[in-house]
């Protein structure tokens, strides 16, 4: 190599240099609270600030999480769990309650890097969902364990159990109370479903996701089991491509296997996260499916849509964004 | 052009292992199950009813891992896991955990035309089919003295396959009728000394089950846990849809690039909207037959 060639080598290594340095991996997250749930009619001021408190204490913790340097797997975990806990969603604590006055619960995990996946359903003791499918993964070498099962497991790995009690609010009591009035009166209640999720990417460029749900109202059956802890269904992560939570009527979410298809879509027909995440959630409507989905790619690109009212959801990454939104204009 | 592929499980069976008796049990369970599938659908019957009554055939076979016969768990108990997909409309039915059921497969059917929803598990699903007329029957009528063998040389250490030469994994049929319409179902009992309450692919729609019209349909057999991550039905069917790639290459490369990166193994029998029957496998062998109406009949093992 002659000398000026090198030269012009070394300055180019100099002016590339800081570039790269100055673009570091940018951090996202994304939440949901639920789609569909939401009657704009009769959320009361009052009402829609508290659900935006919620989801902004979830965004948050997720996000302190990645900067400062923690991994996407454990910022999805702790905004579910944020979320679990707060009563106003529809996942461990205030869950929707099942026919028989119990909150039957799902939640899945996945990690994009492996990817390896944890998952449990059906489960009446378990204060955290999600953290029982982080141990289902992280513990055992399966990936979905259900009902008692799942529970033998939590205590094997000393997870304490809680009451069915716990899960029971006086807000869910009342709704079931309606619910079953409806359904004596002979109307055919209209689901109030609805789930909580999170979608992130850390430093280290690796996706997560992760869905946690009480199911549906008490017109379903003890048992049921909807697309949240199915992976490919309502959670999927692959560094590949992308991470994806979904919410809605899930035996649609399964049956089309929504979350795997929009990260198939941006893998394979090069579709971006934004023209994937639609052409999934206009498939899903045109079969009748309500509901949206919350997604992030290796870019660190956020696509937020659904085929319903609204969905709660927020967004916040590291090139300053950071909104709580509920209906279609972004409020 | 009507076409029907089953499996009965992959790997587990050294060819040494097999003795010749037994390899003819295996053949005949598997011919009788083929012909069932195939004789519905050349009376003009659904794709869904063929492959409902291949796999409810080798349900009741104590030979394979379903219903009768099926692998036991860690405390010897049989806890089974079935799904069906109906390509026309992608409406789908499954079942898991379920331990009284005789047949899974026809409770998966049930919950995909009798109720809103597409899983049940556990004694939920148990309630549902009492409330749809199902006779339950008591936990041992799936308990074999095989599988109790097998069962009691896993929890003393012994690989299984040393002593108790059988079939691991699930059964499983696709099928295309003359209407072009296509089918999937898989049935298990999960694999030996399990723990409680573990589910594995087969049920899940996507992972070891998925079938949609002008694409193709697809069941799968192996280390469940690896077919869940890699979505392995529907990766096949994206992949032929999205990206063009044939069945058999599809196929291909789930088993022998995705799962194979990922550590599985196992196998995936697949029809597509021709008709065109592909079955391959990564472990040493997979019990399997394909049938169709351009005269193409056969059964193997290795």
């Amino acid at each position: 190599m002659s000398r000026p060639q090198l030269l012009a080598l070394l300055c180019l290594a100099v002016a590339v240099a800081p570039a790269v340095a100055v673009e570091p991996q940018p951090l996202a997250i994304a939440i949901h609270g639920g789609a569909g749930v939401i009657d704009p009619h009769k959320m009361t001021p009052e009402g829609a600030a508290s659900y935006r408190a919620g989801l902004a204490a979830a965004l948050d913790a997720g996000y302190a999480v990645l900067e400062r340097g923690g991994t996407s797997l454990d910022a999805v975990e702790t905004a579910v769990r944020t979320m679990e806990d707060d009563p106003q969603f529809n996942a461990g604590r205030g869950a929707l309650l099942g026919h028989d006055g119990e909150a039957e619960l799902d939640a899945a995990i996945m990690d994009g890097s492996g990817p390896r996946a944890g998952a449990v359903a059906n489960v009446r003791h378990v204060k955290n969902p999600i953290e029982l499918a982080r141990l289902v993964m992280d513990k055992s070498p399966h990936v979905l364990f259900v009902g008692e099962g799942a529970e033998e497991f939590a205590l094997q790995q000393g997870v304490v159990l809680v009451p069915r009690s716990y899960f029971r609010t006086a807000r869910r009591l009342a709704e079931l109370n309606e619910a079953r009035r409806a359904e004596q009166a002979g109307f055919r209640e209209t689901p109030s479903g609805g789930t909580v999720g999170a979608v992130a990417i850390d430093r280290a460029g690796n996706l997560a996701a992760a869905t946690s749900t009480g199911g549906f109202a008490s017109n379903h059956p003890t048992g049921r089991v909807g697309d949240s802890p199915l992976i490919g269904a309502g959670t999927y992560a692959n560094n590949e491509s992308c991470a994806v939570s979904g919410t809605g009527h899930g035996e649609s979410f399964i049956r089309q296997v929504v979350a795997y298809d929009v990260c198939a879509l941006v893998q394979y027909r090069h579709l971006t996260l934004a023209q994937a995440v639609r052409e999934v959630v206009q498939k899903l409507r045109r079969r009748g499916g309500e509901g949206g989905v919350i997604a992030v790619d290796r870019g660190g690109n956020i696509a937020m849509d659904f085929n319903s009212v609204g969905m709660y959801r927020g967004a916040r990454d590291s090139r300053g964004r950071r909104d709580i939104a509920m209906y279609r204009d972004a409020q | 052009m009507y076409a029907i592929a089953i499996h009965g499980g992959a790997g587990a069976v050294p060819r040494a292992m097999l003795s010749e008796q037994r390899e003819q049990r295996y053949r005949a369970g598997l011919e009788a199950a083929l012909d069932g599938g195939f004789a519905l659908l050349e009376r003009g019957g659904s794709s869904l009813d063929a492959v409902s009554a291949a796999v409810r055939i080798l349900e009741d076979d104590p030979s394979f891992n379903a219903g009768h016969g099926a692998a036991l768990t860690r405390d010897g108990a049989a806890e089974l896991d079935a799904a069906i997909m109906d390509g026309r409309q992608l409406r789908a039915g499954a079942v898991a955990s379920v331990r009284h059921v005789k047949n899974p497969i026809e409770l998966a059917r049930r919950v995909m035309e009798k109720s809103r929803h597409v899983l049940l598990v556990g004694a939920g699903a148990e309630e549902f089919a009492l409330e749809e007329n199902f006779a339950l029957v008591p936990n041992r009528y799936f308990r074999t003295v095989e599988r109790q063998e097998q069962l009691e040389c896993e929890q003393r250490g012994q690989r299984v396959s040393d002593l108790v030469p059988s079939p691991q994994g699930t059964v499983g049929a696709v099928a295309l009728d003359g209407d072009g319409n296509l089918a999937a179902a898989t049935s298990t009992g999960g694999m030996t000394n399990k723990r409680p309450g573990r589910v594995g692919d087969s049920p899940i729609i996507g992972a070891g089950t998925y079938a949609k019209n002008g694409v193709c349909a697809v069941s799968a057999t192996g280390h469940g846990e690896y077919f869940i991550r890699a979505v392995a039905a529907h990766h096949v069917c994206a992949a032929v849809e999205y990206r063009a790639l044939s069945l058999q290459q599809a196929v291909r490369e789930t088993l022998h690039e995705i799962l194979a990166a990922l550590g599985g193994d196992g196998g995936l029998i697949a029809v597509g909207t021709d008709g065109r029957i592909v079955m391959d496998f990564s472990t040493e062998g997979m019990f399997r037959g394909a049938r169709d109406s351009g005269g193409r009949r056969e059964i193997a093992i290795y």
